[in-house]
C-alpha cells in the first residue's frame, strides 16, 4: 500500500497518529533543522521544520515551529496529548548546515545552523528525550523523509546521495 | 527597525531606484568582463514571506549556483548573485573562453576552478552594484570575500530567512535579473542579483534616500 505523505513547509510542525504508514517530508533544509520525534509503540510521530534557535521571548502571532526553543516543547506536548509515552519518545535530527563561508567575516546569521543544532539538542535533553540519530552541520542542503513503517529517516544530500539514519 | 509592512509606495519606489542604479553598474562591469551585451530587467522591491522564499524565486528544489557577499559599513547589507546551475556553468565556460581563448566544457574543469571563476563573476557583479549604491548614498562599504554554494534553491535562501526571521516574518528584497545575450549558441545566460538589506539598516537607507 502506498504511504500517505505530508510535506512540511518552513516553520511547520505536525504530529500524527500513524494507523497506516505515513511519510513526513521536508524539502531543501539549509541552516534549518528537520526534527523528528516518534513513539513506535503508540505509533505516533511528529516533524518540525525549525528555522532559528531562539524566540528571545518575542512570540507574537508567529508559528510555534519556527524556533527551537518553542518547537521542541510544543511537539513533545502534542505527542503526549495524542497518547505517546514520554520515556518511549525518541528523536532524530537533520540539517543545520552553513551554506556560505566568508573568510574573515563573522555574522550571527552565517552560523545559525550550528546554533539551531545545539539549541534543539539542549531542549530535547532538558525534556529527557533520547536522540537516536542525527546528520547535522556541513555545508550542504538536505531533503529528509521519515517513514513510520520502519521509523527510519532518509537524508538526501546533493553530491553525497541518500543515507538512512 | 522600521516596520516593513508600513513602508509606503514612495519609499518602496526609492529603494527600487537603488536597485536600478546598482544593477546598471553591475551590468556594465559584467559586459566589460565578458565583452558581451547585457540586458537587465527593471528591479523590483519585494516584500516576501520568509516562509515562502523558495517558492517565490522558482522551484525550491531547483539546483542553483550562488555567490554571496556581506557588506559592512554605512548601509549594511548582503548581496547574492544566483543562477540556475546550468546558467552558472555556461557563465563559467564563457568567462574561461574569454580569458584563455579556448572552449573547455565545465565537466572537464576541476570544481575549485569553476567555483573560483563563478566567484569572480559574482564578485565583479556584486561589488559594482555596491560601488554604485555608495556613490548614490554617500556611504562606504567593506566587502567580504565572496562565498560560493551549489545547492537547492530553498537551502540557499535559508540565509535570507536567518537574516529576517528574528525580526519578523517578511523580508524586504531588491531583485533584478541580468542576462548575457549575443552568444553563438543563441541561448541567453541569466542570473538574479538580490540585495538583502540588514533589517536594522532600512531606516538609514530611507533617510539617505530622503524619503523619511
Amino acid at each position: 500500500m502506498a504511504e500517505n505523505s505530508i510535506v512540511l513547509g518552513m516553520a511547520d510542525l505536525t504530529v500524527i497518529r500513524a494507523t497506516t504508514p505515513v511519510k513526513l517530508i521536508t524539502l531543501g533544509l539549509g541552516s534549518c533543522i528537520g526534527l523528528v520525534v516518534y513513539d513506535p509503540n503508540a505509533k505516533i510521530a511528529g516533524m518540525a521544520h525549525i528555522m532559528l534557535p531562539s524566540s528571545r521571548g518575542l512570540m507574537g502571532s508567529e508559528k510555534v515551529g519556527k524556533f527551537a526553543d518553542t518547537a521542541v516543547p510544543a511537539i513533545i506536548e502534542q505527542m503526549l496529548k495524542l497518547g505517546a509515552v514520554k520515556s518511549r519518545i525518541k528523536a532524530k535530527i537533520a540539517g543545520g548546515a552553513q551554506m556560505f563561508s566568508l573568510p574573515g567575516m563573522s555574522a550571527d546569521f552565517l552560523t545559525v545552523g550550528a546554533k539551531n543544532v545545539s539549541e534543539t539538542r539542549q531542549r530535547l535533553g532538558r525534556l529527557g528525550i533520547f536522540i537516536a540519530a542525527s546528520d547535522t552541520g556541513g555545508n550542504k542542503g538536505r531533503t529528509i523523509e521519515f517513514s513510520t513503517s520502519n521509523w527510519m529517516l532518509k537524508v538526501k544530500t546533493l553530491g553525497k546521495g541518500v543515507s538512512e539514519i | 527597525m522600521s516596520d516593513i509592512a508600513s513602508f509606503n509606495a514612495i519609499q518602496l519606489d526609492a529603494i527600487k531606484e537603488v536597485g536600478n542604479i546598482g544593477t546598471g553598474n553591475a551590468a556594465t562591469a559584467l559586459s566589460g568582463l565578458l565583452s558581451r551585451m547585457i540586458n537587465m530587467t527593471v528591479p523590483k522591491t519585494e516584500l516576501v514571506s520568509i516562509y515562502e522564499l523558495g517558492e517565490h524565486y522558482g522551484d525550491p528544489m531547483q539546483i542553483v549556483g550562488a555567490v554571496f557577499v556581506r557588506a559592512l559599513g554605512g548601509f549594511q547589507c548582503s548581496l547574492i548573485f544566483i543562477q540556475n546551475e546550468e546558467d552558472a556553468n555556461l557563465m563559467v565556460e564563457l568567462l574561461l573562453k574569454q580569458q584563455f581563448g579556448t572552449f573547455i566544457p565545465v565537466g572537464e574543469i576541476p570544481q575549485e576552478m569553476t567555483d573560483s571563476a563563478l566567484s569572480e563573476v559574482g564578485n565583479i557583479v556584486l561589488s559594482s552594484f555596491l560601488n554604485a549604491i555608495n556613490l548614490l548614498l554617500g556611504t562606504q562599504h567593506q566587502i567580504s570575500v565572496p562565498g560560493v554554494a551549489h545547492d537547492m534553491l530553498s537551502s540557499i535562501l535559508d540565509v535570507v530567512a536567518s537574516i529576517y526571521g528574528q525580526m519578523g516574518e517578511t523580508a524586504l528584497l531588491v531583485n533584478t535579473e541580468l542576462s548575457v545575450e549575443g552568444l553563438e549558441s543563441g541561448r541567453k545566460i541569466s542570473g538574479h542579483i538580490i540585495l538583502i538589506p540588514d533589517p536594522d539598516a532600512l531606516e538609514l537607507l530611507l533617510r539617505k534616500l530622503k524619503v523619511i
